[in-house]
C-alpha cells in the first residue's frame, strides 16, 4: 500500500494543467517527467462546446476525450475537476430518473458511445435512491456516493486512484472522492470504491454522459487537472518533507492537559482515581464507557456534572465554565494524554498468571503405589486425606479403557501398549475431534442461510493428521493462528493454509446489508474461540466493558481483534495459484459483465439499491459464449484443491475461489488491509470509540513491534518461555479428556471464575514436561498413560468416598459415558461394519454411511440424531467439555433407530452365537448368569434382539 | 464429573411439580438450593404456547392502527421520528406506505385488529397487546435468536430450556418441551438455538416434532412385538444393575436405568398424543383442518392444545414467511390465511377445556416492519426498532394494550419493552424469578436474562 498521500516528501512542480476555459489556452505546460502531462489537445464532438459544456444524448456519449502525453502506471494519481450542473436541467431521479455524467480514466480511447464502465474508474454524478449524486465507481456494483449534486452551483471534485499492491501492472483497485474538499482539514474521503477489476494504467481520460442525461442538459466542466500529490492537485505550496504527518481530523478546541486534566484532577480525582475507586476517572476506557460518545447531552456522565449531581454537595463545585469545557471535551471525542494518564498496568496474584515453575517430585510414603512421576503428584495429596487408593484394573478392563480412550473404539486385541495405540490412525481421528469441538468447527456458514462449506473438510483432516504425527503443540498453533502468514514467507509451507481453517470455522449471516454488523461478529467470534482455546480465558466479558473478574480490559480485547481484523474466511486455494487466479478472475469478470447488466436495467426501472442481486440470479442470467465459459470455468474452479482458511491482505495472499452465497465481506483481499481497529463501546459497531493496534492483554507487558506478520507475533508470545497459559491450558485439556475431568475443572477458564487447580503442582510438572518435551503431545498421553492413577480400577471403596466423595483425589477411575461419536463408532465396529476409510471429504448423516461419525457432515443445526441426542458438539461456540445429559428419547433412538436395528442385525451375524456377541461388544467373558439370561431371550426373540440388548447396556455405552 | 445421588435429591428439596424432572436429574448439579427453587412465587401459568411468526410481521398491518401513514402516504419520514430511528442500513426514510387494511375496534375493550385477522378479533378481550417490542438486530437469524434465547449469538439457553431447567417436566411420558416448525417459506430455516440449551445439559432441548408424524424413533420396528420389547427391556436393566452395583452408587447410571422405563412409556404416550382421531370433525374444521390454506397450522394448534393438556411444558409454533419484502399486501394476505383460523380456534379450545387460565399463549416474530416501502414492490423492509407482540391466558389481562409507538408505527415512544423483558415477564407467570433461577456455568452463575437489564412487564397481568 502507498503510503498516505500527505507523506509524499517531494512535491514536483504541477506542470498539466488543462485551461480553464478555452482549449485553445491549454497548451502544455513544461513538463517533469514524474507528473502525468496531457498529450494532445481534448477530443471533443458537437456536444461539447469550448467551455466545455457537455450536453446528454439521452444515450451513452463520450463528448470530451483526452490522451495523455505517456501512459500512467505509477501507484497513485489524484484528480481534480470543477462542475456546474444548469438547476433548470437537473431532473430529480423520483420525476425522470435523474442524471449520469462521469469522468473516466482508462487504457483506450473508446468510441463516442463507449461506456468506459465495467472495470474503468469513473468518478462524476449518479442516482442514488431518490437524490443524484457525486460518486466514484467501477461498475455498478462498485459504486460509493458521497454529497448530492445541486444545480446551479460550482463543485469542486478530486478523486484519488491507487493501487493498493503497488506496481506497474497492478490495478488501480482504490477510489477515493471528496466533493469540494477543506485540505487542511481532512484526509477523511467523502466516498471510496474499491475493485480489482481495474486498469492498470491511464493512457486516456473522457467525460461520459449516460442515458438519463438528456439533449437539454447543460453541465459545464473546467479546471482539468491530474498531478501526483494531493497538495499539487489542490494548489496549495509547496510543503516541506516529513517522516510522518498524522491522518488530521477535525480540530479540537479542547486540550485535554490545558483544559479538562485541571478540572478532573482538582475536582474529580480525589474520589475517582487509583485501584481503589469504583468509577474511575483517571482510566480512559472507563470515560469512554460513561459517555455516548461526541455527544454530551446524551451521556451520563455529563449529566452527573450538569444535573449538579456530581461533585458531591460538601465538595467545590464546578464552575459553568468547567461544565462547558467537559461538554466540548465530550463533544469533539473525549481527547486524553496517555503519557499522562497511561492505561494502568494491571497487576494480579490470580495463580494461573504466574510463571510455570517446574516443581520437584514429591516425595511418598507409599512408594509402591507410584509408578512414574505423575502419580508422585497424587499419591502425596492421597495420604494427605488418608485415602487409600483401590487396586490397579484388570487387563481387560484396561485395554478396553485405552482403546476406548485413545481410539474412540473398543479393543480388537491387536494395538496393545500405549505406542501402538498412539500409532493407530483412529487416534487421530478421536483425539482430533476432541480439538474440533474446541475450534467450534463445523462446515456450514450457520444462521439463517447456513450454507454449506464443501472444503472445510481439509481442516478437519489436518487436525487428525497433527494428532497423528504428534505436531508439537506450539507448531500446532501457530499454524492455526498464522498459517497464512507461514505460507505467505515460506511457499514450501503452503499446507499452513489448511490449518487456518481453526479461524474460518466463524459463523457468519451472509446477508447483503448489515454487513458491519455481520463481519464485527465474525472477529468477536475469533478472539473468543482464540483466546479461551489457548490461553483458557473468558475475553467475550471484556467486548462491552472491562472484565469484571480477570485482569483484562476493553482496550485488551480490542487490540485482540486487531489482529485479526486485516482477514477473513474464505475458499483459499492451496496450490498451482497462477492458473487458479486466472480462472478465478476470469470467472469473476462473467460474473461482474452479468451483474452490470442486470443492475443497469434495475436502475433503468428505478429501484434502490439495484446493485443488489442475488448471485445465483446473476449466474443464472449468464447467457450466450458467457455461460459456456462460465460453466467451464466453475469446472475447472471446483477441481482445484481448496480450503475453507482465513487470509489476509499482502502480497502473498492466496488466490480465492468464489462461495457461492450472498456475501457480506469484501471480495478483494486489498480491502482488508485498510480495516481499522476501533474499541467499539459496549460493544456496538455503531459506537465506535479510539482506534487500537494489535498487541496482547497489558497484564502480560508492552507489546512490542510486531512488524508485518503480526499474527504470527501473536503464536510467538502464545508459546514463548513467558506465557504462562497456553501449556497449562493444553497439559490441562489432554488430562481432562483422559479422565473426563481436568485438574483445573473449568478447562476453558484459567481466570479468577474458574475453578483452582485440584494439582497445582502436576499441572506445572506437565506444563513443564510438554514444553521441555518440545511441546509433544504424546509424551504427555504417556506419563498419564503409564500411571497407576490412570490405570486403577473403578472399585468403590466406602471409606474413601466418605471421605472424599467427588473422587477428587482420583482413588479409583470413574466410568464415564462415551461421546455420540464414539457410540455410533463402537457399534459399527463390534458389528464389523465400520468402513475405516481415513478422511476427504464428509459424507451425508442420513445415507448410511458406515465410515466413523467424524466424517459424517457437520452441516450447523442439521447435525446427526445421535449428536443431538447424546450431547455432541454444536458447531456454534467453542465446546470445551461434553456435558453427559441422559433423557428418554435416547433409549428411542438405542432401541429404535433404523441404525441400531441395523447394527444389532450385523452383530448377530458376525457373531453367530450369544457368548461371541457378548465377547465382542464388552471386550470380557460373560459370566454363566450373564450367558444364560442372554441365551433364554435369544432362544424366544432371536439372536439379534439379543445383540441389540448387549448394544443398549451401560457397560458397552461406558468407558470403563 | 459430579454424581448427584438420590441421598442429594431429596436433600434438596424440590417442590412436587419438579419431581418427574428430579428422577432423571444426573450428571451434574444443577445449581438448585432451596433458595433458587423455582417456583419463587404462585404462577399464573403451567404451561406456554409460543406462537413464533417467523419473519417478522409487519405491526401497522396488525394490532398497531396507525393513520397518519395514510395521510403521509408517499411521503418521507418527518424528521422529528428520523432522529429517533436507528441507523441501519434497513432503516427506510422514505416513501411511507399507508396499510392496505382497516382497522376495527372489537370486544368491550374496543382494541384495534386490522382487517387481517377477522377471527382472532373475536378475542380481543383476552389478549394483552404490547406496542412497544424493541431491539437493535435487524437479521432475520441473530434477531431469532435475540427473540427466542435473548442475544443474537445463538449460544444461550432458549426460552423454552430454561423453563424446564426451572420447573422440569409435568408428564414422565412426554418430552416437556416440544417444538414444530411449519412453512419454513423461503430462506428463513429455523435457528437451532430457538430451542436449543445453550450451556445447559442438553435434556433441557427442546425436541421438534412434525405434528403429523409425531416423535422421532418412537415406534418399534416392523417384527418387534411388544413382549420382545419388554423381554429386551427386562434384560437391558439386569446388565444395568449388575453395572451400578459394580461401580457403586452413581446417579447418572441410574438415571439411564429409569431413562428407558421412560422411553418405554413414552411409545405408548407419544402416538395416544398425535392420533388425532380421537378429536371430533367439529373440532378439526374449528382449526381449518379441512382447509388446505389452514390444514398445516391448523394441526399444529390442536397439537399444541393435546400437549398442554397432557402436561407438556413449554410448546413452539414457529410459523415462518411472514418476511414480506416485495408485498406486504400478497405476503401478509396468505399468512394470515394460514394463521388467523386455527389461532383464534386455539384460543378458544383452550377456553373449553378450561386450559386458557393456565396455558400463556404468546404472539410475535423477531422483529416488525418499516413503515415506509421497500423498494418499489410494496414491501416493507425488517425493522426491529418497534413491533408488536400479544399474550393471553395464564394470568394475562386482556383487552389492554402496553406502550406506545410514534405516529408512524417506527420507533417507540412509551414504554418499551425488550425482548429480555417479555422473557421475565413469561418466565414470572411460570413463577419464576429470572434474577432467581441460577444454573452453574463452569463456576459462571447464569440466569436466564445473562448481562441484559430486563425485567418483568407487571401491568401484562393486572
Amino acid at each position: 500500500m502507498p503510503a498516505p498521500p500527505l507523506v509524499h516528501a517531494r512535491l514536483i512542480l504541477r506542470t498539466a494543467v488543462v485551461a480553464v476555459c478555452a482549449l485553445v489556452a491549454s497548451l502544455p505546460a513544461p513538463s517533469s517527467a514524474d507528473e502525468p502531462a496531457f498529450g494532445a489537445d481534448w477530443q471533443r464532438n458537437a456536444f461539447a462546446t469550448s467551455i466545455f459544456e457537455i450536453n446528454g444524448t439521452e444515450a451513452r456519449n463520450n463528448p470530451l476525450r483526452r490522451k495523455l502525453n505517456q501512459p500512467f502506471v505509477d501507484d497513485e494519481l489524484f484528480i481534480r475537476y470543477r462542475i456546474r450542473y444548469a438547476a433548470e436541467s437537473v431532473d430529480t431521479p423520483a420525476e425522470d430518473e435523474g442524471e449520469f455524467v462521469v469522468m473516466w480514466l482508462d487504457q483506450v480511447e473508446g468510441n463516442e458511445a463507449a461506456t468506459h464502465s465495467g472495470g474503468v474508474p469513473n468518478i462524476g454524478i449518479h442516482v442514488s435512491g431518490l437524490q443524484n449524486r457525486f460518486m466514484v465507481r467501477y461498475a455498478s456494483t462498485k459504486e460509493s456516493f458521497a454529497a448530492e449534486l445541486r444545480g446551479g452551483r460550482d463543485f469542486l471534485v478530486v478523486a484519488r486512484l491507487w493501487k493498493s499492491d503497488p506496481g506497474r501492472d497492478r490495478p488501480f483497485d482504490q477510489l477515493n472522492l471528496w466533493i469540494d474538499p477543506d485540505p487542511d482539514a481532512e484526509f477523511q474521503p467523502h466516498a471510496s470504491v474499491e475493485s480489482r477489476q481495474s486498469v492498470s494504467q491511464v493512457k486516456w481520460i473522457g467525460f461520459s454522459t449516460g442515458r438519463k442525461t438528456e439533449v437539454e442538459d447543460r453541465i459545464d466542466v473546467w479546471d482539468i487537472e491530474l498531478s501526483k500529490t494531493w497538495r499539487g492537485i489542490l494548489e496549495l505550496p509547496e510543503q516541506p518533507p516529513v517522516s510522518e504527518v498524522p491522518v488530521p481530523i477535525a480540530k479540537r478546541t479542547i486540550d485535554f492537559d490545558q483544559h479538562v486534566f485541571p478540572i478532573l484532577d482538582g475536582k474529580c480525582f480525589s474520589c475517582h482515581s487509583g485501584d481503589d475507586a469504583e468509577i474511575r476517572l483517571d482510566v480512559h476506557d472507563e470515560v469512554l464507557n460513561l459517555v455516548a460518545l461526541r455527544n454530551a447531552d446524551d451521556s451520563h456522565l455529563f449529566h452527573l456534572v450538569s444535573e449538579r449531581e456530581m461533585p458531591p454537595q460538601d465538595e467545590p463545585p464546578l464552575t459553568e465554565a468547567e461544565i462547558k469545557t467537559l461538554k466540548t471535551w465530550i463533544d469533539e471525542g473525549l481527547a486524553w494524554d496517555a503519557d499522562r494518564l497511561p492505561p494502568p498496568r494491571p497487576q494480579t496474584e490470580h495463580w494461573s498468571f504466574q510463571p510455570i515453575v517446574r516443581p520437584k517430585i514429591p516425595r511418598v510414603k507409599h512408594a509402591e503405589r507410584v509408578r512414574n512421576s505423575v502419580d508422585a503428584f497424587i499419591v502425596r495429596k492421597q495420604e494427605a486425606l488418608g485415602i487409600q487408593p483401590v487396586p490397579p484394573a484388570d487387563p481387560e478392563t484396561l485395554a478396553r479403557r485405552m482403546s476406548l480412550d485413545l481410539l474412540g473404539l473398543p479393543p480388537t486385541g491387536s494395538d496393545t501398549t500405549v505406542d501402538e495405540l498412539l500409532s493407530n490412525p483412529a487416534y487421530g481421528e478421536r483425539w482430533g475431534r476432541h480439538w474440533l469441538d474446541v475450534a467450534r468447527w463445523a462446515e456450514s456458514n450457520g444462521h439463517q442461510h447456513n450454507r454449506f462449506r464443501p472444503y472445510s473438510w481439509r481442516y478437519r483432516d489436518w487436525v487428525v493428521d497433527a494428532f497423528n504425527s504428534d505436531l508439537p503443540f506450539d507448531q500446532f498453533l501457530a499454524a492455526q493462528v498464522a498459517g497464512d502468514e507461514l505460507a505467505a514467507d515460506d511457499q514450501s509451507e503452503r499446507s499452513h493454509l489448511i490449518a487456518t481453517g481453526f479461524l474460518a470455522a466463524a459463523r457468519y449471516s451472509g446477508n447483503e446489508l448489515d454487513k458491519r454488523i455481520q463481519r464485527n461478529d465474525i472477529l468477536v467470534d475469533v478472539v473468543n474461540t482464540t483466546t479461551s482455546a489457548f490461553l483458557g480465558l473468558t475475553f467475550e466479558c471484556a467486548q462491552c466493558h472491562t472484565h469484571k473478574f480477570d485482569p483484562i480490559s476493553m482496550r485488551d480485547y480490542y487490540r485482540m481483534q486487531a489482529f485479526f481484523a486485516n482477514g477473513q474466511p474464505g475458499n483459499l486455494c492451496i496450490d498451482d495459484d497462477t492458473r487458479a487466479a486466472g480462472l478465478v478472475r476470469e470467472r469473476w469478470e462473467i460474473y461482474d459483465r452479468t451483474l452490470n447488466r442486470l443492475v443497469t436495467v434495475r436502475q433503468r426501472k428505478g429501484v434502490p439499491n439495484p446493485e443488489l442481486v442475488l448471485p445465483k440470479t446473476v449466474v443464472s442470467r449468464i447467457s450466450g459464449e458467457d455461460k459456456t465459459r462460465f460453466q467451464e470455468l466453475e469446472n475447472q474452479i471446483g477441481q482445484l484443491a481448496q480450503t475453507w482458511g482465513f487470509y489476509s491482505a499482502g502480497k502473498q495472499s492466496p488466490t480465492i475461489a468464489p462461495h457461492e452465497m450472498r456475501w457480506p465481506l469484501p471480495r478483494d483481499a486489498a480491502a482488508l488491509g485498510e480495516v481499522k481497529t476501533h474499541l467499539l463501546l459496549r460493544g456496538d459497531i455503531n459506537a465506535p470509540g479510539p482506534e487500537v493496534d494489535p498487541g496482547w492483554p497489558l497484564v502480560f507487558g508492552p507489546t512490542p513491534e510486531l512488524g508485518d506478520r503480526p499474527r504470527k507475533a501473536l503464536a510467538n508470545w502464545l508459546t514463548g518461555p513467558d506465557n504462562p497459559l497456553t501449556a497449562r491450558v493444553w497439559v490441562n485439556r489432554i488430562w481432562h479428556w483422559h479422565f473426563g475431568k481436568g485438574l483445573v475443572e473449568t478447562v476453558s477458564d484459567f481466570g479468577k471464575q474458574g475453578t483452582p487447580p485440584s494439582h497445582p503442582e502436576l499441572l506445572d510438572f506437565l506444563a513443564s514436561e510438554l514444553i521441555d518435551h518440545q511441546w509433544s503431545t504424546n509424551h504427555i498421553h504417556r506419563l498419564i498413560l503409564d500411571s497407576a492413577t490412570y490405570r486403577a480400577s473403578s472399585q468403590f471403596e466406602a471409606a474413601n468416598a466418605k471421605r472424599d466423595p467427588e473422587n477428587a483425589s482420583y482413588w479409583r477411575w470413574v466410568p464415564r459415558r462415551l461421546e455420540s461419536e464414539a457410540i455410533r463408532d463402537s457399534m459399527l465396529a463390534v458389528s464389523g461394519q465400520l468402513d475405516v476409510a481415513v478422511g476427504g471429504p464428509s459424507v451425508p448423516t442420513d445415507g448410511g454411511s458406515q465410515r466413523r461419525s467424524l466424517y459424517l457432515r457437520q452441516h450447523r443445526q442439521r447435525l446427526s440424531d445421535q449428536q443431538r441426542l447424546f450431547d455432541g458438539a454444536n458447531g456454534i461456540v467453542s465446546c470445551s467439555r461434553r456435558r453427559v445429559s441422559t433423557t428418554g428419547l435416547q433409549p428411542l433412538w438405542l432401541l429404535n433407530s433404523t441404525f441400531t436395528q441395523g447394527a444389532a442385525n450385523a452383530l448377530a451375524e458376525a457373531a453367530g452365537t450369544t457368548s461371541k456377541a457378548f465377547q465382542l461388544c464388552l471386550g470380557r467373558e460373560p459370566a454363566p448368569d450373564e450367558l444364560a439370561a442372554l441365551q433364554t431371550h435369544a432362544e424366544t426373540q432371536g439372536l439379534a434382539s439379543a445383540c441389540l440388548v448387549l448394544l443398549n447396556t451401560s457397560e458397552f455405552l461406558y468407558i470403563p | 464429573m459430579h454424581f448427584l445421588n438420590r441421598r442429594q435429591f431429596t436433600a434438596a428439596g424440590i417442590g412436587a411439580g419438579a419431581i418427574a424432572l428430579q428422577s432423571l436429574l444426573a450428571g451434574e448439579t444443577a445449581a438448585r438450593d432451596g433458595a433458587s427453587a423455582a417456583p419463587h412465587h404462585p404462577p399464573t401459568a403451567r404451561s406456554v404456547i409460543f406462537l413464533f411468526m417467523s419473519g417478522g410481521p409487519s405491526q401497522v398491518d396488525t394490532f398497531d392502527p396507525k393513520p397518519e401513514l395514510s395521510r403521509l402516504e408517499g411521503k418521507d419520514v418527518p424528521d422529528s421520528i428520523v432522529a429517533r430511528v436507528p441507523r441501519i442500513k434497513r432503516a427506510g426514510l422514505k416513501n411511507l406506505m399507508a396499510s392496505p387494511w382497516e382497522f376495527h375496534s372489537h370486544g368491550e375493550s374496543g382494541l384495534a385488529v386490522s382487517t387481517l385477522f377477522p377471527e382472532v378479533a373475536k378475542h380481543v378481550d383476552d389478549l394483552c397487546v404490547v406496542r412497544s417490542m424493541t431491539h437493535r438486530n435487524p437479521v432475520h437469524g441473530p434477531g431469532e435468536c435475540v427473540a427466542l434465547t435473548g442475544t443474537g449469538t445463538g449460544d444461550r439457553p432458549s426460552l423454552g430450556a430454561w423453563c424446564l431447567y426451572g420447573l422440569g417436566s409435568m408428564h414422565e411420558q412426554l418430552p416437556a418441551f416440544l417444538t414444530m416448525n411449519l412453512h419454513t417459506d423461503g430462506m428463513q430455516h429455523p435457528q437451532a438455538a430457538g430451542w436449543g440449551t445453550g450451556f445447559l445439559p442438553s435434556r433441557f432441548q427442546g425436541t421438534v416434532v412434525d405434528p403429523a408424524k409425531g416423535i422421532s424413533h418412537v415406534t418399534m420396528p416392523e417384527g418387534t412385538t411388544s413382549t420382545r420389547r419388554k423381554s429386551e427391556l427386562d434384560l437391558i436393566r439386569q446388565f444395568d444393575q449388575r453395572f451400578v452395583e459394580r461401580i457403586g452408587g452413581n446417579g447418572e447410571l441410574e438415571a439411564r436405568i429409569r431413562s428407558y422405563q421412560m422411553a418405554f412409556e413414552m411409545q405408548t404416550a407419544a402416538p395416544e398424543l398425535f392420533d388425532i382421531a380421537s378429536e371430533t370433525a367439529d373440532v378439526q374444521k374449528q382449526y381449518g383442518m379441512d382447509d388446505a390454506a389452514t390444514k398445516l397450522v391448523g394441526r399444529g394448534c390442536l397439537m399444541a392444545r393435546r400437549m398442554v393438556q397432557r402436561g407438556v411444558r413449554f410448546v413452539q409454533l414457529r410459523i415462518g414467511g411472514w418476511d414480506a419484502h416485495g408485498n406486504i399486501k400478497g405476503n401478509h394476505e396468505k399468512m394470515a390465511a394460514r394463521t388467523d383460523r386455527p389461532i383464534a380456534a386455539l384460543l378458544n379450545d383452550l377456553k373449553q377445556h378450561h386450559l386458557l387460565d393456565s396455558t400463556l399463549v404468546v404472539w410475535g416474530g423477531e422483529f416488525g416492519r418499516t413503515p415506509t416501502m421497500e423498494g418499489l414492490g410494496k414491501g416493507r423492509d425488517h425493522s426491529p426498532a418497534a413491533y408488536t407482540m400479544w399474550l393471553a391466558g395464564g394470568g394475562v389481562r386482556g383487552g389492554q394494550t402496553i406502550g406506545e409507538t410514534d405516529e408512524l408505527g417506527y420507533t417507540v415512544t412509551e414504554r418499551p419493552v425488550s425482548p429480555q423483558d417479555l422473557h421475565a415477564t413469561i418466565l414470572h407467570a411460570l413463577g419464576i424469578d429470572s434474577t432467581r433461577l441460577v444454573y452453574d456455568h463452569h463456576g459462571l452463575q447464569e440466569t436466564p436474562l445473562g448481562v441484559s437489564d430486563g425485567a418483568p412487564v407487571m401491568e401484562v397481568f393486572g
